[in-house]
């Protein structure tokens, strides 16, 4: 499939999934200790995470700043979700050189993913950028820093559910008979 | 003039990433202002669609509880104009279940008869001879013998057999009983079935002399044991006199859908029992 169709499908996909099953959903921990916040998983900044190694910065801020604002003006936060988003977009090829032996360009027509990467370092790679993107979103949200416990605690319960989330949704939509090179 | 255009060049990402986060920080900061931020929020066009779409299907899944919290609202309201409706100017009637403190001044007191329960229909029928109807709710419901059951729109029936959860109500649609009714200018007589027709009442011991039109309603009586008064029963189709004794009949449209009855009110006169007990005291003795 074309890799641009492939990516518009994705990005509806996953704002459809993030604002109309997701978002419904508000997470307790299960016995519900006092102050314990309650969160919603995030999964919509994978369409970042996904998009091929060779996509220019600057391409990937203005898909961010678009998603961001998608999902912004699904859930009324204007601006909070297309900040954290862009600031993920930016840093994601950082990351991304960082943690791959070779360089980027020598990735030609591929996209990070468990079977590219490898598990670990896809792991750490998208657990770090969601870790980074709850941070950032929930320190805009609550703009509050009397409580930094309270704060962490929600962004760590957040991501984890997050990332069980994307995890699930790798699963579910890579194909599995493709051979590996 | 060549270094700064080398300078943007190089430094493009980082420019464009700081101005997009600027955008985003003004946007941040106008939606906290009183004016809020149209344009970015659910009341635009696409959100909306999407928001619009999803509380149409959502909706569907949310319709039976809708339909029992109307029900039981309507059973409510029901009960509270039958309060604003049974006020009794006589001051000896205090034996009614009162509601509200006497008034001393006025000698008004007001007292509420009938108790009013919803119920689902879980077996219908409109075929038989005698149809039965049966409800979801039963004697731990505090559902008992010879309650009437009335729809939304009419008359429906009484509580024939009860179960612990389940009740069977004996329909208007019987040959087996008859209820006392009143025309609208006040001439009583009786409602029965002649198996014709489930939407067909017949109703009986009319004098002659009463002119009828079409569309003229039929109400229940306040003779009746366990109906509450002026509950529809029927709309009048056609009359015909009957020769031999003075009186007519009436053909009688049924308030009450039968074929697709589902909801109903049970209603418990309080004041039943006692009026029953009177009544059969004082036919013993004769």
């Amino acid at each position: 499939m074309n890799v641009y169709l492939k990516n518009i499908l994705r990005f509806c996909i996953i704002i459809l999934l993030q604002v109309l099953i997701l978002n419904k959903i508000t997470l307790r921990w299960w016995s519900e200790p006092v102050g314990f916040p309650i969160f919603i998983p995030y999964v919509y900044p994978l369409f970042i995470l996904l998009l091929p190694f060779e996509t220019p910065v600057w391409a990937l801020l203005i898909m961010g700043f678009l998603l961001g604002v998608s999902i912004d003006s699904f859930m009324n936060t204007a601006g909070m979700h297309a900040f954290a988003t862009i600031l993920l977009a930016y840093l994601r090829t950082n990351v991304l050189s960082a943690l791959l032996p070779r360089n980027l360009s020598e990735y030609a027509g591929q996209q990070p993913s468990i079977k590219s990467m490898g598990w670990m370092p896809f792991l750490v790679y998208s657990s770090f950028l969601i870790v980074l993107h709850h941070l950032v979103f929930f320190t805009i949200e609550l703009w509050n820093f009397s409580n930094i416990g309270f704060l962490m605690l929600k962004v760590l319960a957040s991501s984890v559910t997050s990332m069980l989330f994307i995890i699930v949704y790798l699963l579910l939509f890579t194909k599995q008979s493709t051979s590996r090179i | 003039m060549r270094n700064f255009i080398f300078f943007i060049r190089r430094f493009f990402n980082l420019i464009l990433f700081l101005a997009l986060e600027i955008v985003c920080v003004i946007l941040i900061e106008h939606t906290n202002t009183l004016q809020g931020n149209d344009i970015v929020s659910s009341a635009n066009t696409v959100s909306g669609i999407v928001y619009k779409k999803q509380s149409d299907v959502v909706y569907y899944f949310g319709l039976r509880k809708m339909n029992d919290s109307l029900l039981n609202e309507n059973a409510l309201l029901r009960q509270k104009i039958d309060r604003i409706s049974s006020v009794d100017t006589l001051k000896d009637s205090l034996v009614h279940k009162k509601i509200a403190g006497t008034d001393t001044a006025t000698h008004i007191v007001k007292y509420a008869d009938y108790l009013y329960r919803t119920a689902r229909v879980v077996n219908n029928s409109t075929n038989a001879s005698d149809n039965y109807i049966t409800i979801n709710r039963g004697t731990k419901d505090g559902i008992s013998k010879n309650m009437a059951v009335i729809s939304g729109t009419g008359v429906v029936g009484r509580v024939e057999h009860v179960s612990a959860h389940f009740a069977s109500i004996l329909s208007v649609l019987s040959t087996k009983q008859r209820i006392s009714a009143k025309l609208k200018n006040g001439t009583n007589g009786f409602v029965i079935w002649d198996e014709k027709s489930p939407d067909l009442l017949t109703m009986i011991d009319v004098p002659q002399d009463v002119q009828l039109r079409k569309g003229d309603s039929v109400l229940t009586n306040n003779y009746s044991l366990y109906f509450p008064p002026d509950i529809l029963i029927g709309t009048v189709v056609k009359t015909q006199a009957l020769k031999k004794n003075g009186l007519q009949l009436i053909y009688l449209q049924s308030a009450t859908n039968f074929h697709n009855l589902q909801y109903v009110y049970v209603i418990e006169n309080k004041m039943a029992g006692e009026k029953k007990q009177l009544e059969d005291s004082s036919a013993s003795k004769k």
